[in-house]
């Protein structure tokens, strides 16, 4: 029997629901299955707004959240009764069953409830208030409720709970009594034949399994790719990866700074860079305006440098807990004058890690910036990762040039080759004295602006990043689903390419002639791969989280042919349903023969 | 004025050649106009780190934008010629990812404290241990003749011409206030004090400010010119304390008749410190250690 479960939990703030997620899908990942799962909160750290954990725990590891739930769990009906449809036919809403005071009609989630899903109502605040001496831990009554009703063991969620509160030893006992008297509860009744676990996948050899989230996973990609330096500037999303360098880099003997600004952030980044070091910062959308000139140095003077952009919502401040995917073409195209740069964009939290460690390779072997470009989405959502027993990151991919015996001040830092590639020098090495300028220069770095020299330089830095697209052991592109020609080719980036694949695998059950294409490299853009792909499907449908299509446009700039953008700004994820109902119309069904 | 004597074109030379600090210049002749104060600086320089016998592939320049910024450009060492204002935080990269070089970093008044004043306070707060030379000509020069935060009040120029109505700031009581550890001031027309005060906070463990007055020949014919400076500057006074900082915060605001010479210096755990520390902390091996000999192990082909 396969799994492929999916548990919502909707509350309000100061209910515990974010920490229940947790506590359940460490738990999961501990049984063994895969999970990805991804949590929606207000802004506020204080307040009575929603929140809902979210995941789906599968055997083998899925691209995207379902678009329908098998259980539902309320802790606040206010909130949860929106979310009711969210649970599937034949799926378990689980709410608060206990006695309650008047009240209006249709604020009970019971009204709502509906004839095709199974209600439970087991009475959570009264199993806390026995258990604990208070009604605070109906988040935790309620997990083990899930664990006996599914009929799980109970030892992984103690040990979830016991690592999650394992400096407040009283909070995690008491814990321990609510998660006992909630799994005796839910064991009394009877079990859902229609939602119901199957044994987990076997072990991979080899590989660790970890259960992550995609900032994590960025900075274990970082460590493993050995990361010397690390200069950054707190800002949501991105914030996280700077806290985890934090804590893990002195232990390996590496230097982080918390920098005044953003500007000092690149510069000091750009600053080590020169030195040789494998060196990083990490922003989001405010903050990579901020570096945008100084990336723009890091250019010119090739300069090697990684810069993390998790994206958030909305221009300006814009809605910093919410995802989009808005800042790409900054990413790309940020900046004055012609400064390419490659900009990578993971797809999920496995790729998170690669990502986090090649740009690192790239930045030295192309010496330019790399920018990591990832979104709410991403960076905040869990899922379980293979970690390879060996990092699969080169330690150094720097071209150094031999200066023994070099003149004083004739080495040639910037040379005309033909890779476009000019192997460097770095401080401390005698012989390669060199000034890395934002002056467009010549070959030895000299202030020189004559137009053969900017015309050799521009294409210089332009052409050798081209190689990029081939980068030893790095997937810039692949396509999935059909072979040849197809209805409909779906191109997708970033944290949306798993709905798209999840999409396209449904749309395909329905059978239509479908592929999808993931594009990770987008700048240098995959011009050739991307119009091939193109030429072999009737329609080309882009969806991505922004308002104008910036992806789409970008594809445009490079492949002259007609696109369907499905672009949208709701500050959440882009929804399954939404892209598979525009694979089915670009298919030419209509919604009488989907129900036919 | 009893100190004029006169100087014969072909001993100083030889003096020059002596000495072996013209190995620090680079062939690329400085681009300033001539009678810059800032020709002086760039011998004084190149005097210092000769004397400190830094070999010149450890030494990084590290300037912004502005007729000083060209500076890392006339030097044989290392350099980063970056963006306007941003000579500190670059430098801390360099400095923080390789202790072992020598980090100078150079700009002017506009570079320092106009577009790049956010970054001083925190570079000397967290006592970065570079050198910081500070080229006060109170002008934007590059860019022609505008008004610059140093720039004395009343200054006719290409953006003020009906007189600069801001007071000019004061950047040695805010190098004092921010927590520099070696402060100290120099005059473009006193070489011998100019070579001697920049070896000295080149010699500084930590972060060493020194603010060097000039004149812009060019560009500015009524207030600093050499006759002006040279009539106002005064010395410290014989009995002053460097260890005293209200004392050099007194000195400090006499901005009429500015003094030269060291107005502060103590010794405070540097950037470097404060990092191994942290390294220790977390039971990791000695982070200075470590960047240096990854270091070494990368310029092997040197």
């Amino acid at each position: 029997m396969s799994t492929d479960i999916q548990i919502a939990i909707v509350g309000s703030a100061g209910d515990g629901t974010i920490a229940a997620g947790d506590i359940l899908r460490r738990a999961m990942a501990e049984f063994g299955y895969r999970v990805i799962s991804f949590d929606v909160y207000p802004p506020e750290i204080r307040g009575f707004g929603k929140c809902i954990a979210r995941l789906r725990a599968t055997d083998e590891q899925a691209y995207s959240l379902k678009p329908q739930s098998d259980v539902l769990v309320s802790l606040d009906d206010s909130h949860a009764i929106p979310h009711v449809n969210e649970a599937r036919e034949w799926g378990a809403v689980i709410y608060e069953g206990g006695s309650v005071g008047p009240l209006a009609e249709g604020t009970h989630i019971s009204a709502h409830i509906d004839p095709g899903q199974i209600p439970y109502n087991p009475p959570l605040r009264e199993l806390s208030e026995k258990s604990t001496g208070s009604a605070r831990s109906r988040n935790i009554v309620v997990l083990g409720y899930i664990a006996g009703l599914f009929r799980l063991p109970v030892e992984p969620f103690l040990r979830a709970l016991n690592s999650k509160f394992k400096s407040k030893a009283d909070v995690a006992k008491k814990n321990e009594a609510a998660l006992r008297a909630g799994y005796e509860e839910g064991a009394r009744w009877f079990r859902l034949d229609d939602v119901a676990f199957g044994p987990p996948p076997a072990k991979d050899g080899g590989a660790t399994v970890e259960m992550i989230s995609g900032n994590a996973a960025v900075v274990r990609g970082a460590l493993d790719a050995g990361i010397d330096n690390f200069f950054g500037y707190p800002i949501t999303p991105a914030t996280s990866i700077m806290e985890r360098l934090a804590s893990e880099m002195p232990k390996h003997g590496t230097r982080l700074l918390q920098t005044e600004d953003e500007i000092s952030a690149i510069a000091a980044t750009i600053g080590a860079g020169f030195t040789g070091a494998r060196t990083a910062t990490a922003t989001s959308g405010p903050g990579l305006a901020l570096m945008a000139e100084m990336l723009g140095l890091g250019v010119i003077a090739e300069v090697p440098s990684v810069v993390f952009v998790s994206q958030r919502g909305g221009p300006s401040t814009g809605m910093p807990t919410k995802t989009e995917q808005s800042d790409l073409n900054m990413a790309v195209y940020g900046g004055h004058g012609d400064a390419p740069r490659i900009v990578i964009a993971p797809t999920n939290v496995e790729g998170c890690y690669r990502c986090g460690g090649k740009a690192f390779e790239m930045a030295e072997a192309y010496q330019t910036p790399v920018i990591v470009l990832l979104d709410l989405y991403l960076s905040n959502r869990y899922e379980t990762v293979p970690f390879p027993a060996q990092p699969p990151f080169e330690a150094d991919m720097n071209r150094y040039a031999d200066t023994r015996g070099g003149k004083a001040a004739g080495f040639k830092r910037y040379a005309l080759t033909d890779e476009h590639i000019s192997p460097r020098s770095i401080p401390g090495q005698a012989g390669g004295m060199h000034i890395a300028t934002g002056l467009e220069h010549n070959e030895l770095g000299r202030p020189n602006d004559q137009s053969a020299m900017h015309t050799a330089m521009s294409r210089k830095r332009h052409e050798k990043l081209k190689a990029a697209l081939k980068h030893p052991d790095f997937t810039a592109y692949k396509r999935f689903g059909d072979a040849g020609p197809v209805d409909v080719g779906i191109v997708a980036w970033g944290s949306t390419f798993g709905e798209a694949l999840e999409a396209m695998i449904l749309a395909r059950e329905e059978g239509i002639r479908c592929a999808a294409l993931k594009v990770v490299m987008i700048s240098p853009f995959p011009t050739e791969v991307v119009a091939a792909f193109m030429a072999d499907a009737g329609a080309t449908l882009v969806p991505e989280l922004n308002y104008q299509g910036q992806f789409a446009g970008i594809l445009q700039a490079h492949v002259a042919r007609p696109v369907t953008r499905l672009a949208r700004v709701t500050g959440e994820p882009m929804e399954v349903g939404e892209i598979l109902a525009e694979i089915r119309r670009l298919a030419g069904r209509t919604p009488a023969q989907q129900a036919a | 004025m009893g100190d004029i004597r006169p100087v014969y074109l072909e001993e100083k030379l030889k003096e020059v050649e002596d000495s072996g600090r013209l190995g620090y210049r680079s062939k690329a002749l400085p681009t300033w106009c001539p009678g810059c104060g800032y020709f002086a600086i760039v011998d004084a320089v190149a005097a210092a780190l000769c004397e400190q016998c830094v070999p010149y592939e450890d030494a990084v320049i590290v300037s912004g934008i502005g007729c000083s910024s060209r500076f890392p450009f006339f030097m044989n060492a290392y350099g980063m010629h970056t963006l306007h204002g941003r000579a500190l935080p670059v430098a801390t990269g360099v400095k923080t990812a390789n202790p072992a070089l020598t980090v100078v970093a150079v700009g002017g008044d506009g570079d320092g404290f106009a577009i790049g004043g956010g970054h001083v306070p925190h570079a000397a707060r967290r006592n970065l241990n570079i050198t910081y030379l500070l080229f006060d000509n109170g002008i934007y020069g590059l860019t022609k003749g505008q008004t610059s935060p140093t720039s004395a009040t009343g200054f006719r120029t290409t953006t003020s011409p009906y007189d600069n109505t801001d007071r000019p700031i004061n950047p040695l009581m805010l190098l004092l206030s921010y927590g520099a550890t070696w402060v100290g001031q120099s005059y473009a027309g006193k070489p011998e004090h100019l070579r001697r005060m920049v070896a000295a906070a080149l010699a500084h463990r930590g972060f060493s400010y020194l603010h060097i007055i000039s004149p812009c020949v060019t560009f500015d014919k009524t207030h600093r010119t050499y006759v002006n400076l040279g009539t106002k500057i005064r010395e410290l006074p014989a009995d002053h304390d460097p260890s005293d900082k209200l004392g050099a915060l007194r000195e400090a605001m006499n901005d009429s008749t500015p003094a030269i010479g060291l107005y502060f210096r103590e010794d405070r755990p540097t950037l470097d410190d404060a990092l191994d520390t942290i390294v220790e902390k977390a039971g990791g091996t000695a982070a200075r250690e470590r960047v240096i000999q990854k270091q070494a192990g990368r310029k092997t082909r040197g």
